[in-house]
């Protein structure tokens, strides 16, 4: 397990290394840099307007941005839905307070190896992927809140 | 009959490890309309329905498709 | 599994407006508010079902409440009631000349007139049925289901439990089911329950008559469902189904005929009324297995949905049957759809259906000339118009007309049978308005 989470992170920043070589990546949003963010804890949370429990996580993730972001927390929600026009609708509904990413040809899913909906990956302020979340459950929020405070106490 | 019932489920079944999208392309799965069943209440009423005025029920099952979320 | 599906207009400069703050990562000031998810699902409908000639009409009122509760727990409470007038086919064929019978409660008979299908008008009856069920996760990748239903009218009792578990595999493409229905219903036949193969007596002669009967149902189904494509989904089932115990029904007779002519055997009615002719109870094996196999697919094409199904069911009975149904969803605007709906069925007779019992030749073990059993197609064809209310909510329309018609067995036909319209051929229309809401 270590070892794929490993050899994923070292594609993510082989990736980002080669980002200013690759021609017109995203075309209908800005490239995608997680270097922008060293030092911090970033969780990239995939989603998709279609998703029941994505709208359900939003109002947490929200929270943990407000909680979190003085001491270095990033949240990137990375849109899925193959019409950005969907996710647009969708965020004036259910207001996000994190950044958003448009992923439109799931360039980034297929990179992390999305399994479930919503998915969200928590990179340390070392650039390691810590932890990978399948699914939303109410009833593990907590659980999750304490791997961020973890993860945030971490020197980098 | 278990027999043909054997080789039907077996039947279903292969090829079903290589068939399916990724969980970020279940958009159209995810609509109401295309869930096995979308309402419920007049699939029941047909049930009783034509158990009332025939030989034969149920068969239906459930279970699958949709957002696939959690 | 259930999905997220509500989605709201919102002009198109707004939108782009919205997906620009985003992406420069500007903080909007909004308040963290704490999303409202519907608490509760309310699905209500009113069916009107009714058959032409006199027969059964029946009017129903359904409902199912859905408390949803967090992590995709719900609670479901399923509530029904139906009123039933109208009259059914006592089983008995016509004649030439009039027929009386006696009522099942042996208090009273009726006559029916010459050449006419002797139909039993007795049935005015209440029908109020519950059910239970609870729904919830199991584990990263299984949806478990337990419930219970309980039904009554006045001479029929039923009880239940059932559960059902579901696994998915192959990053959710494919889905494993399981589950089981188990049930026990006592019958409590209006007069007592009749001795099989004994006669109809006349009035305030119950003497052929016993006590409360029940039988047990135990049914099985087996099911796997796959993604296809984006837009293909498909499902196959098999199901058992085990019944035992008392499978007659306890108010349909056999005419006992002629051998020749295969008119029925005459008899002289008691002086406070009874029978004119000679009329067995039916008697049907007190076991019943049944097998069958059913697939589905869901294809979307451009906003329209094509769902079809076909199920094959054989038994122990020899009835062995096929059913085609095929229902095309048309979205009109963003808010109301059309659904024109088809269905065929087909079915053989039962080894012991009978048109009638021939009284010059033994009896058989087991007999029943309920046109349930017999040999029949059946056709559908309807039209559904749904549409969303100003409120966000869901509201429905269905008229549908079902047609039997059903051939008796040449070899059955004796002599002026032969030339006389047997099959108590049906039509009915259906008609269901449905309103859905969540809160």
């Amino acid at each position: 397990m270590k070892a794929v989470s490993g050899i994923k992170t070292i594609c993510v920043l082989l990736s980002i290394a080669l980002a200013p070589l690759a021609s017109a990546a995203d075309s209908a949003s800005e490239a995608f840099d997680l270097g922008a963010h060293e030092g911090k804890v970033v969780v990239l949370d995939f989603w998709a307007s279609w998703c029941g429990p994505c709208r359900r996580s939003f109002p947490w993730l929200n929270t943990m941005h407000a909680k979190y972001e003085q001491q270095g927390l990033v949240i990137i929600g990375v849109n899925l839905d193959a019409s950005q026009e969907d996710a647009a609708e969708f965020l004036e509904e259910y207001p996000a307070e994190f950044r958003i990413h448009f992923d439109t040809d799931a360039v980034l899913a297929t990179e992390y190896g999305v399994e479930a909906m919503p998915s969200s990956y928590v990179i340390g302020r070392d650039g390691e992927l810590k932890t990978t979340h399948r699914g939303f459950k109410v009833k593990e929020q907590s659980e999750y809140e304490a791997i961020l405070i973890e993860a945030l106490g971490e020197q980098p | 009959m278990l027999r043909i019932v054997a080789i039907f489920l077996v039947l279903t079944c292969t090829g079903c490890t290589s068939m399916g999208v990724q969980p970020w392309e279940r958009e159209i799965l995810a609509k109401e309309e295309m869930q096995l069943t979308v309402d419920p209440l007049e699939a029941a009423t047909d049930d009783h329905i034509y158990f009332s005025k025939e030989a034969s029920s149920g068969g239906r099952g459930f279970g699958g498709g949709g957002c696939g979320c959690n | 599994m259930k999905a997220f599906t509500r989605k709201h207009e919102r002009s198109v400069s707004a939108t782009l407006a919205a997906a620009t703050c985003a992406l420069l990562g500007t903080t909007a000031v909004t308040p963290v508010d704490a999303q409202e998810e519907p608490e509760w699902d309310f699905n209500t409908s009113l069916l009107y079902y009714g058959e032409d000639e006199g027969r059964v009409q029946d009017a129903s009122f359904k409902s199912i409440i859905r408390r949803l509760y967090t992590d995709d727990r719900t609670l479901s409470l399923g509530f029904t009631v139906d009123a039933l007038t109208g009259a059914t086919p006592s089983g008995a064929i016509r004649q030439d000349g009039p027929q009386s019978f006696t009522r099942p409660s042996g208090s009273s008979s009726y006559t029916e007139p010459a050449g006419e299908l002797p139909l039993d008008d007795t049935f005015r009856d209440t029908r109020v049925a519950i059910t239970a069920g609870w729904q919830q996760p199991a584990g990263e990748k299984g949806l478990l289901s337990v419930g219970a239903s309980v039904s009554k009218e006045y001479d029929y009792l039923h009880t239940g439990v059932n559960a059902s578990y579901a696994h998915d595999f192959n990053n959710r493409n494919t889905t494993v089911s399981a589950g089981f229905a188990f049930a026990n219903d006592s019958i409590e036949p209006v007069g007592g329950a009749p001795i099989p193969f004994t006669n109809m007596l006349d009035v305030d002669d119950t003497s052929n008559r016993v006590g409360d009967q029940d039988k047990d149902v135990l049914d099985l189904v087996f099911g796997v469902s796959q993604v296809v494509s984006k837009n293909l989904l498909i499902q196959a089932n098999y199901s058992l189904s085990q019944s035992d115990g008392y499978l007659n029904n306890p108010y349909k007779v056999l005419s006992l005929v002629d051998g020749v002519t295969g008119d029925t055997l005459p008899r002289t009615p008691g002086p406070n009324g009874g029978p004119s002719g000679q009329y067995l109870f039916e008697s049907r094996p007190d076991e019943r297995t049944q097998h069958s196999l059913y697939t589905q697919a869901k294809y979307y094409m451009n906003g329209k949905v094509l769902d079809a199904s076909y199920r094959y069911m054989t038994d122990d009975w020899e009835i062995d049957s096929h059913t085609l149904d095929v229902r095309y969803r048309i979205p009109i605007g963003d808010a109301s759809y059309l659904e024109p709906h088809i269905r065929y069925y087909t079915q053989s007779e039962a080894e012991f259906y009978r048109l009638s019992l021939d009284g010059s030749s033994p009896l058989p073990q087991y007999a029943s000339s309920d046109y349930r059993l017999g040999n029949f197609d059946g056709i559908t064809a309807g039209l559904k118009y749904g549409w969303k209310t100003r409120n966000d909510n869901d509201m429905s329309l269905r008229v549908e007309w079902y047609q039997q018609s059903g051939t008796v067995p040449v070899v059955q036909l004796i002599g002026n049978q032969a030339a006389r319209d047997n099959y108590p051929d049906l039509n009915a229309l259906i008609v269901q308005f449905s309103y859905r809401f969540s809160r």
